[in-house]
């Protein structure tokens, strides 16, 4: 008879029998081994996960004039550079409408995060930290890069939501963050196009209907996935935006 | 065993138990986090917190769901089987704190409740490469909390042995439906062909043990045929060792033949408790012990030592010509039959 089969083990028993219990260890300990190379396998075999940034717990000060259409911007004057358009969010997955609503067209000063990503730039705006900036001229505040057309494009990507895909979370795109990106987009954060040239290098357009307006919900659907967006391309200081009915958007196979 | 109920009857084994088990999940989740953040810089801590808690909770469960055919195979990992439901409530509660990660993180702070928000955020069931796969983990994590709620004798005795085994098979639905997650959540986000290739020895390995076992099962289920008097002839005496049992099917019942002090007891071969394999285990101090749980019965009756109640059908049993012949008519739970004495059957017919 096998020398494990004469053992007999019963777990109330204070010690188990004395072969049976060093088995016992000895797989334990293989089992151990096992789980903990296989966690620094699929630790290492993660793709990367992106250059965004979300300057989490440091708030800075911020001056220039909150446009609103088609999503809130703030307007940042660049001396002889006409202006830097940073996009707007409020905490968590809120856009930041309310908070700078009643200051549209005017010269602020606001408290918010940064987040920032290949070019374009996010500022979680804190809560009741925007105000009339009392150093500037209102009346001469509005921008003066209005927009410029750049005609009809058709563009591949995927509708990615600004404020996570900038760095907020990572990964910020694709299908496990396509929840997120639709319930960040349904709440009011800037839906973006996020497409790449031959080399890998990210463009960011945000996605405006025909009529120049939002389109957050119209988009929900098709987050996160490839898709084709034929429109008019507009850039508006350093922001692109494309116009198109998000009922036209393609989605690709 | 017991006559009351206790949260959990501490000993020394279970207690050995449950700290190699927490020892492992915490050192799993220190190496997962710590070679993470070494390695990637640029990592968010949410995400690899929220990895680590998925792919211990996946583990854990592909162990969970060894254990079982494992034992079966080699009794040599009874042991592992002895305390399973510690080790099935740790992954619940690993896979809980993976889901409330993911509710949070992907739900929550936005302009719908967190719950309703992981059922309605993504309603693409038509499509394989977008489809829900946060329904499928929430689906399982749902069956874990249930089979993790019920895990006590408690539910065990007031649900019945086959509802509250039903019910605890429900984790292979929770399987299938956690490997789903797995291939249509983060396999469509991370590129590395490892992923695949470790999804597929994982579910391989599974089916193979499950596979394997129950083909060992099946052919030791082989009916035996019933005599003209309607007694089955089992086996030789001489094939059973003394103080342990063989196990054969009889009318569609499996029962453990067991050979103590020169005599023959027949009982059903399934634990009251949980169904265990009585047949497998042995007579400990005159009472027949279950391998799984150490359940014990007396050999002649079938019932539990007082104070304990439990009580398993008996059959009559003699022996003739060093042949256990066995009537496959089960006598009602905890009914006395004196066992067949070995010297007396082999002289009378010998």
């Amino acid at each position: 008879m096998a020398e494990h089969e004469a053992e007999f083990y019963v777990g109330y028993l204070p010690r188990a029998p004395s072969t049976l219990a060093r088995r016992t260890r000895l797989f334990v300990a293989m089992l151990l081994g096992l789980a903990l190379a296989l966690a620094a396998a699929l630790v290492m075999a993660q793709q990367g996960f992106g250059p965004g940034v979300f300057e989490y717990g440091t708030e800075r000060e911020f001056r220039g004039v909150i446009e609103a259409e088609p999503y809130p911007v703030l307007a940042v004057e660049r001396p002889g550079e006409g202006h830097s358009r940073y996009l707007l969010s409020a905490f968590g997955k809120h856009g930041a409408l309310p908070l700078v609503e009643a200051f549209v067209g005017r010269a602020v000063i606001l408290r918010g995060t940064l987040a920032y990503r290949e070019g374009l730039t996010m500022i979680e705006v804190a809560e009741g930290s925007v105000k009339l900036d009392p150093d500037a001229l209102q009346s001469s505040a509005r921008p003066r890069d209005d927009g410029q057309d750049l005609g009809q494009v058709t563009l591949i990507g995927e509708i990615v939501d600004s404020k996570c895909y900038l760095g907020v979370m990572k990964p910020g795109n694709t299908k496990a963050h396509r929840d997120c990106a639709a319930r960040c987009i349904s709440g009011g954060i800037p839906p973006v196009l996020m497409t790449r040239d031959q080399d890998g290098n990210a463009s960011y357009t945000l996605l405006v209907g025909a009529q120049g307006e939002s389109v957050n919900a119209a988009v929900l659907d098709l987050v996160a996935e490839p898709i084709e967006v034929q429109g008019r391309l507009r850039r508006m200081g350093n922001l692109l935006a494309i116009s198109a009915d998000p009922a036209s958007y393609r989605r690709l196979p | 065993m017991s006559v009351g109920y206790r949260a959990v009857g501490w000993n020394r084994q279970k207690k050995l138990y449950d700290g190699s088990l927490l020892g492992g999940i915490a050192l799993y989740l220190a190496l997962f986090v710590t070679l993470a953040l070494a390695l990637f810089s640029e990592a968010t801590l949410e995400t690899i917190l929220l990895r680590a808690l998925g792919t211990l909770a996946f583990l854990l469960l592909h162990v969970v769901l060894s254990i079982g055919p494992l034992a079966r195979l080699d009794p040599r990992f009874l042991p592992w089987l002895y305390n399973r439901r510690h080790l099935g409530v740790a992954t619940f509660g690993v896979g809980l704190a993976h889901g409330v990660f993911a509710l949070v993180q992907f739900h929550a702070l936005g302009d719908e409740n967190p719950l309703v928000s992981v059922l309605a955020s993504n309603t693409r069931f038509t499509s394989i490469s977008s489809f829900p796969f946060q329904q499928l983990g929430l689906f399982a994590l749902l069956v874990l909390f249930l089979m993790a709620a019920t895990s006590h004798d408690f539910w065990l005795r007031n649900l019945t042995a086959p509802v509250w085994k039903a019910l605890h098979m429900l984790v292979y639905a929770a399987y299938g439906a956690l490997v789903l997650h797995v291939a249509l959540g983060v396999l469509q986000t991370e590129t590395h062909p490892l992923y695949g290739v470790l999804l597929g020895l994982g579910v391989s390995w599974i089916l193979a043990l499950h596979l394997v076992s129950g083909w060992r099962e099946r052919a030791r289920d082989r009916e035996l045929a019933a005599g003209r008097d309607g007694f089955v002839d089992v086996c030789a005496v001489a094939e059973i060792p003394e103080k342990r049992a063989r196990v054969a099917t009889l009318s569609g019942e499996r029962v453990a033949v067991f050979k103590h002090e020169g005599r023959i007891s027949v009982l059903s071969n399934l634990c009251q408790h949980q169904n265990g394999p009585l047949g497998e285990g042995r007579i400990i101090d005159g009472l027949v012990t279950c391998p799984w749980h150490g359940y014990q019965y007396k050999p002649a009756c079938g019932r539990s030592p007082e104070p304990f109640t439990e009580r398993v059908p008996t059959f009559r049993a003699r022996v003739v010509k060093g042949r256990v012949l066995v009537d496959p008519r089960p006598l009602p739970a905890g009914t006395h039959v004196e066992p067949a004495p070995i010297e007396a059957g082999e002289a009378l017919h010998g």
